[in-house]
């Protein structure tokens, strides 16, 4: 010891060793702070650190399923996906491509010497240089054929004035894309087998295109071939209405993600697709399925650098319509054949149910859509074009007209129930009939003479119903139609959790309809009910508002010998046949058969006779109500029915907005339509039930 | 400090030196070292070939009289049916001219063939190359299409003055569209190469077979060329559907696995198919794009 105090090693002042004290304190307690940051951030807070490091290197991108199948009532596929082959450039490949053409953009600019240089510009503008010059070489492999290279005839670079849109990069889009989704390619082609919105290239061009590509374009570069699934539509405009159409959307279907665990990761997805009208909105969550995800690690600038894991999405469940294809179709075609003076179609619905289980075979409705056209991106003038022909509108289920001479069936029933009239009344029925000082006419001038329920409804008798409504008066009349549905809300589904009001098809006109009474008129303000009023409703006409699928339902429920029919889209082969709220039509056996044998007659001799099927008996009711179009009258053609006569299977009913300039009466406006379905029904249907008394006629 | 050391050091050094003159180098540096040292190899791979060549002549030559009569009664039947095949093969070719007469309808020209010896495979499975002793001085040119009779071998990658080498169909790098045997439609499918393990078969993949593709059962369906993309020609046999398709996860297609229609790796002779006029992606891959715009 006295060595080291000898050579002065140890401080020898009382200063010296304060000093040395202090340094020792200040490193101990630096090592102290650091050793206990080490523990704290070590043992303490790793957890946390781990999930916030995570959250900050990884990234989570969902991928939207397949749509689920929508198939008819025979397994005939009404809408399914095809594979869409996009051509897509990997933004992360490119960076240095994207670097050279900054700096060549840059020294250009420079030595303009144009003062300001605007960086982000050129940064902009390097990238969509890039981008183009690799769209262009995607679109010569495609278009340059040996015999266009052989002839020196090859596509040249594309320009903004001739080139077809999908031949150009926009930078809009690829500020977008940069901005939102930088991780995923950016897509360069999105449809290369069908480029154009317009669809104007056939199916084997766009194949050859396709196959062009893979078998041409390299493997190992920036641009890749991707795959995905969009919806198709293969029978084009066929059903639009119940199929409805997709839409873009950014919320995807559920996925197997444990959300609590992620919640830190940002997430990135692909474009889904949702429905936007008909069963594809009304059953999205079935048809949607689960979205797929990817786990990436991700680069500083943002772009993705490893897959870590994955799980693929599952195709949503397939959904059966209780659609027949072969009767809509008739029912499509027949309404396509009703034409104005201009030869413009006229706005027109069909229905076709099946009587016993209300299973809806057909559900048509003109002006119509192709729903193709707007599964991937429709067009403005489309969708005007749409618009302006009135093509949204699902009149089977969404327009609300007067029914016209179809009510006087239910007219009919209430005079026999409330005891007003009997089967085989005769009533005198002159060219018209005078209610509150006003004559309510026939429509036939010369009047029908003395007519009972049979002939009446051959003929469709109005005096009849004037003299039978205001016997029974407006409420029993208004009971007995709703005692019928007509102010029933259909195709309800069961409620969800979710969704109380949920319906088949989305948005049927159940709040619309109108079955008045006293009541009712003095609610609308228009005053208090009259007399002109009840024998107005009694003809189907006035205040009265229905659907034509609300009469198709009527005309099921009296083949039935029943008051209510449940209409359903969807197909169920177990179905019991029972109906919602049904009892009995509340006729005796004369009287029913005095009913449906005046809607044989209509067919056989009277406002039908035009559509009679030779060898197959069908019974119906024609009807020919006013409305006001624009503030002038029109007439509505209906007509409603169910075939066969003695042994009903189907019910229909057709409707057709008259123009102003046109002629339409029931029996021969609507009439060809209903023929048309029931015989596309016969046909597929065995002999023994359509009880034909000869051959079905081939059409 | 010891010698050996100092000598072993050095040596580090000289060695992390040309690592990083090398990555320095500019890029063409790099590329013509690369083809100087292909042309350098090239004629080595065909001094090999033709040693196999000439060993599989000798050891042809070492078989009995007897092996020799029996092997030569073999061939003269198969020749005595080929020469049927022929002679109905040339009657439809006189037929078609007739027809092409006719309708003055001139057949282009599409393809001149070379037939090529195989040089050498690569033995890693990664790659799944070949080499043919045919090159650029022969009139190979890059991404023509390999074959074999009426099977699809592969398509050329690169191309060097007197060797090039051939993507195999299960290479990565080898993708084309097909038809399936038995889909009446006739709708196309994906196939591409798989990257395998170092001892891996060599696989290739088919994809986006449609869901109500059914191959009859027992039998393994043929996977053909479409003609649609501009490289291989109509019809030339790519290699068989295995049995097991699987559906996607997704549920919308099928996928599969292809069996090539060669053991490609057994292959002594090929003819490469050189299109008279240059397809898009030739130059494209030649990277002369740029002079057709």
């Amino acid at each position: 010891m006295r060595e080291l105090n000898d050579l002065k090693v140890l401080p020898s002042t009382r200063i010296e060793r304060l000093r040395l004290i202090f340094v020792f304190w200040l490193f101990s307690g630096g090592f102290i702070y650091i050793a206990g940051g080490l523990i704290v951030r070590q043992w303490l807070q790793s957890g946390d650190l781990k999930e916030q490091s995570d959250s900050q290197s990884r990234r989570i991108i969902l991928k939207p399923p397949a749509r689920g199948l929508i198939h008819d009532r025979n397994g005939y596929v009404l809408v399914e996906n095809r594979v869409r082959w996009s051509v897509k450039a990997d933004l992360s490949e490119l960076q240095p491509e994207f670097q050279a053409e900054y700096r060549k953009l840059l020294a250009a600019e420079k030595a303009r010497e144009t003062g300001h240089i605007d960086r982000e510009k050129i940064q902009d503008s390097a990238r969509l240089n890039v981008l183009q010059r690799w769209l262009d070489k995607v679109w010569f492999v495609i278009d340059a054929t040996s015999r266009n290279i052989r002839k020196n005839k090859l596509p040249v670079k594309s320009n903004p004035v001739d080139s077809p849109t999908e031949r150009l990069v926009k930078i809009d889009d690829l500020k977008k894309h940069l901005r939102e989704r930088r991780a995923l390619p950016f897509t360069l082609v999105s449809d290369l087998a069908f480029p154009g919105a317009d669809q104007s290239i056939t199916p084997e061009e766009g194949v050859r295109a396709v196959a062009r590509f893979v078998e041409q374009f390299p493997v190992d570069g920036p641009i890749r071939l991707d795959s995905d699934i969009i919806r198709t539509y293969p029978h084009g405009t066929l059903a639009a209405h119940v199929l409805g159409y997709v839409k873009d959307t950014d919320e995807l279907p559920p996925n197997s993600l444990n959300d609590e665990k992620n919640e830190l990761l940002q997430k990135l997805h692909y474009t889904g697709k949702k429905g936007a009208a008909g069963i594809e909105e009304s059953y999205n969550e079935i048809l949607c399925g689960l979205s797929g995800w990817e786990l990436w690690t991700k680069t500083s600038a943002g772009y993705n650098k490893e897959l870590l894991r994955k799980s693929d999405p599952t195709q949503g469940t397939a959904v059966t319509l209780s659609l027949d294809v072969e009767i809509q179709r008739a029912a499509e075609k027949a309404l396509a054949q009703i034409k104005d003076s201009q030869g413009k179609v006229l706005p027109a619905a069909a229905v076709m149910l099946d009587v016993n289980t209300g299973e809806i075979l057909a559900l048509a409705s003109q002006p119509t859509f192709n729903p193709n056209r707007l599964a991937d991106r429709v067009t403005r003038t489309y969708f005007d074009e749409i618009e302006t022909s009135g093509g949204w509108l699902n009149r089977s289920i969404q327009g609300l007209y007067p029914p016209g001479s179809t009510f006087k069936v239910i007219t009919a029933i209430a005079g026999m129930r409330n005891k007003v009239i009997d089967w085989d009344d005769i009533l005198e029925c002159g060219p018209s009939y005078r209610v509150g000082g006003r004559d309510f006419p026939e429509h036939d001038p010369a009047g029908y003479g003395q007519v009972d329920l049979e002939k009446m409804l051959a003929v469709s008798c109005n005096v009849w119903n004037y003299q039978v409504g205001l016997g029974v008066g407006i409420e029993p009349l208004a009971a007995e139609a709703r005692r019928f549905g007509l102010d029933t809300p259909l195709l309800q589904m069961p409620p969800t959790a979710d969704n109380k009001n949920a319906t088949e098809l989305p948005f049927p006109a159940n709040r619309g309809l109108v079955v008045p009474d006293t009541a009712y008129k003095l609610r609308i303000g228009a005053g208090p009910w009259t007399g002109g009023d009840t024998a107005n409703t009694a003809i189907g006409q006035g205040f009265l508002l229905t659907t034509p699928l609300h009469m198709a339902c009527v005309a099921a429920s009296i083949a039935r010998g029943e008051t209510r029919t449940t209409p359903t889209i969807i197909h169920d082969p177990g179905r019991d046949g029972r109906h919602q709220s049904a009892e009995a039509i509340g006729l005796n056996g004369l009287q029913l058969a005095a009913l449906r044998s005046g809607l044989n007659r209509c067919v056989e001799e009277g406002t039908a006779r035009s559509v009679m099927i030779p060898g197959l008996a069908f019974a119906a009711k024609t009807g020919t109500s006013e409305y006001f179009q624009k503030g002038q009258k029109a007439h509505l053609a209906w007509i409603i029915g169910y075939a066969s006569a003695d042994n009903p299977a189907v019910a229909f009913c057709v409707l057709v907005e008259g123009q102003l300039d046109t002629s339409t009466w029931g029996g021969k406006t609507a009439g060809p339509v209903a023929r048309d379905m029931i015989l596309a029904w016969a046909k597929k249907t065995p002999v023994s039930e359509v009880k034909n008394e000869a051959e079905v006629p081939a059409r | 400090m010891d010698k050996n050391r100092q000598g072993a050091k050095a040596s580090y050094v000289a060695f992390f030196v040309f690592v990083a003159i090398w990555i320095m180098s500019p890029s063409f540096v790099r590329m013509g070292t690369r083809e100087a040292f292909v042309e350098f190899q090239a004629p080595a791979l065909h001094l090999v070939a033709k040693g196999r060549d000439l060993a599989r002549f000798w050891e042809l030559k070492s078989k009995s009289a007897e092996e020799l009569a029996a092997a030569s009664r073999d061939l003269a039947r198969i020749n005595a049916a080929l020469e049927l095949k022929v002679r109905t093969l040339e009657d439809i070719r006189q037929e078609n001219i007739r027809l092409r007469e006719l309708a003055r309808y001139a057949a282009p020209r599409e393809f001149l063939t070379i037939v090529a010896r195989v040089a050498s495979r690569d033995s890693t499975s990664w790659w799944h190359r070949i080499v043919l002793r045919k090159g650029r001085s022969d009139g190979v040119r890059p991404g023509c299409p390999v074959v074999f009779s009426d099977r699809v071998i592969g398509k050329v990658s690169l191309v060097h003055l007197n060797t090039c080498e051939v993507d195999l169909v299960t290479s990565p790098n080898f993708r084309c569209t097909a038809y399936l045997e038995g889909d009446e439609q006739g709708r196309i499918v994906l196939v591409s190469g798989l990257p395998a393990n170092s001892l891996g078969t060599a696989r290739a993949k088919i994809a986006v077979i449609p869901m109500d593709y059914l191959p009859s059962a027992g039998q393994s369906p043929k996977v053909v060329t479409t003609g649609m993309g501009g490289v291989f020609p109509a019809g030339l046999i790519i290699g068989t559907l295995d049995a097991n398709i699987r559906t996607t996860q997704e549920g919308n297609f099928k996928e599969g696995t292809l069996q090539p229609s060669r053991n490609l790796f057994s292959l002594q002779e090929v003819s490469v198919l050189v299109p008279i006029h240059p397809a898009a992606g030739e130059i494209l891959l030649e990277k002369r794009y740029e002079d057709f715009q």
